[in-house]
């Protein structure tokens, strides 16, 4: 029965990627023309054109971090919450909430969302007239709680909340007994990220040093690929796909590792043993491949973080935009192509599911495997 | 291109925050879990030891009871065997002391029978003597009426006596 119920899914998930190749391939220039069109819109023009449905945008506003944090719409009223901007220019610092900003389109003491150039999207420095952008600006110190830094908060509170009481239920069980409950869902979840991870391309004798740091990564990760999924506040926001975030996860993964570094590690970076000594003394070709090496495993750590959780969260929301796309036609057949795109959106959320879990496995797998190659067994 | 530019705020609060959790849930959340459920593993683990060593043990109590059995068994058949060949000597022996006994009774029997008849022929011998006396003096008496007749009688049974 198993058996056929696998068969029958990949049957399934076969065709299943044929037809969403073809939906992309008929929607990509929708999406395309949406973007091209983008920076030539001036302020006016852009409230002129919302009342059309520009899915470009739409994704690109949603994947994107953002100052407030938005609901929803409610005819031209946009309904978001509010979150504090913290701003340090030339010494001073300024504090304020963001709906001062009137989402984007006033500035408030000299500071503006900007709307297109480098920075789009970003607090700059204007000058009087709260449009052009201070082209004498100094450095301006951005630490606002953004959307995307709220959401870290909150998965961090929720996640520390939820293990402190895994924790609580295995102490409270303690040795002789099963755990039960929240604790017996963990526990496969950390035996697999101690047995399957960790033991298996981490030496025996340093799994113990590196797998709470691990552990932390894997939930974390994992937590918050779930929360982008949910579709509204506290979730939603695109944490896991935001290239800082994801840096920030490797960074960590990069200091662990050179932290706990044996000499092994250093000797195998500099001196590189069984390599002819031509390719390494009078230009050191060999030791600077290792070192290009050391800065690219953390780089390509984030970006796999970060491109296939945005990807996900692209594919679904060109699904959700494609029912108002079509719906902009006509809205007979707005409604005649919903059914199909609930199918698929469903279909791609339990993909994102299997994706959240995959992405996190694969994040604390590579960072195990770098610790594992970080404290190989000395040769005497 | 957005996407790819990394925000200042949000690495410093991302770094802030995650490095909290790390310290948090190392401390407090899996410490605690990874000591449990080492603790068990390793009292499975032991407790596997454990019966394998039981079941080994009790393999050898088996076998050392099977060995006592079997100890037991010879014992018992050597008593038994004992007991009844002391048994068969006892009886033996009483035969034999009996077949002794009897033997004596046998002897003593005898000879006091011998004893009693030789008792008894005296007696008898006496009885005929004074019977004969008895008899001579009636006769005697009887036949003083007609001496001679008599006393050739008396000569003929004087006769038949000392023939005998």
């Amino acid at each position: 029965m198993g058996f056929k119920g696998t068969v029958n899914t990949r049957i399934f998930m076969k065709h299943m990627a044929g037809i969403i190749i073809m939906t992309f391939v008929i929607f990509a220039p929708a999406v395309l023309y949406a973007e091209e069109k983008d920076p030539e819109k001036s302020v006016v023009q852009e409230s002129a054109e919302e009342k059309g449905f520009d899915a470009g945008k739409v994704i690109i506003d949603h994947i994107l971090d953002a100052y407030d944090w938005h609901l929803a719409d409610y005819g031209d009223t946009h309904i978001s919450i509010p979150l504090p901007v913290i701003l340090m220019y030339e010494g001073q610092w300024h504090f304020f909430f963001s709906h001062k900003f009137d989402h984007g389109k006033s500035a408030y003491k000299g500071f503006r969302i900007a709307s297109e150039g480098p920075m789009k999207g970003k607090i700059i420095r204007v000058l009087d007239d709260g449009i052009t952008p201070d082209p004498h600006a100094s450095f301006l110190l951005d630490i606002s709680i953004t959307k995307n830094v709220l959401s870290i908060f909150i998965a961090c509170i929720l996640l520390c909340w939820i293990l402190l009481k895994v924790a609580k239920g295995f102490t409270h069980c303690g040795s002789r007994k099963a755990p039960s409950g929240l604790a017996s869902f963990f526990e496969p979840l950390i035996m697999f990220v101690r047995d399957d991870i960790a033991r298996s391309v981490i030496p025996e004798k340093d799994v113990y040093r590196f797998l709470p740091y691990l552990l932390s990564l894997f939930s974390f990760i994992f937590f918050n690929n779930l929360m982008g999924l949910v579709p509204f506040f506290p979730g939603g926001a695109n944490v896991t796909g935001s290239i800082s975030v994801t840096l920030t996860l490797a960074m960590f993964t990069f200091f662990t590792l050179h932290i706990f570094a044996n000499k092994e590690y250093w000797k195998h970076i500099f001196n590189t043993p069984g390599v002819p000594i031509l390719l390494k003394l009078p230009i050191p070709l060999m030791p600077a491949i290792e070192i290009i090496g050391v800065i690219i495993k953390p780089l390509i750590l984030a970006l796999r973080l970060f491109a296939n959780i945005t990807a996900g969260h692209m594919i679904i929301l060109g699904f959700v935009s494609l029912i108002f796309v079509l719906g902009a036609t006509g809205a007979a057949m707005g409604f005649a192509v919903s059914p199909l795109t609930v199918v698929f959106l469903i279909f791609m959320n339990f993909l994102e599911l299997l994706v959240a879990f995959i992405q996190a496995y694969v994040f604390t797998y590579f960072s195990a495997i770098f610790f594992g190659m970080a404290v190989p067994e000395e040769h005497h | 291109m957005e996407l790819l530019m990394p925000g200042i705020g949000l690495i410093f609060w991302m770094t802030l925050s995650f490095s909290l959790v790390l310290v948090i849930l190392r401390k407090f959340a899996w410490k605690p879990i990874l000591a449990t459920i080492k603790e068990r593993e390793d009292y499975i683990a032991n407790s596997l030891r454990q019966g394998k060593r039981i079941q080994r043990e009790l393999a050898d109590l088996d076998a050392t009871k099977e060995k006592l059995l079997a100890q037991a068994h010879e014992k018992a058949e050597e008593v038994v065997q004992k007991a009844r060949q002391d048994g068969d000597q006892i009886i033996e022996n009483a035969r034999k002391q009996a077949a002794e006994d009897t033997n004596q009774l046998i002897e003593t029997a005898k000879n006091s029978i011998l004893a009693e008849r030789k008792a008894a022929e005296r007696e008898i011998r006496n009885q005929i003597v004074k019977l004969s006396v008895d008899m001579a003096q009636k006769v005697i008496k009887e036949e003083f009426a007609d001496v001679d007749k008599k006393n050739k009688y008396v000569d003929k049974l004087l006769e038949e006596i000392q023939l005998n």
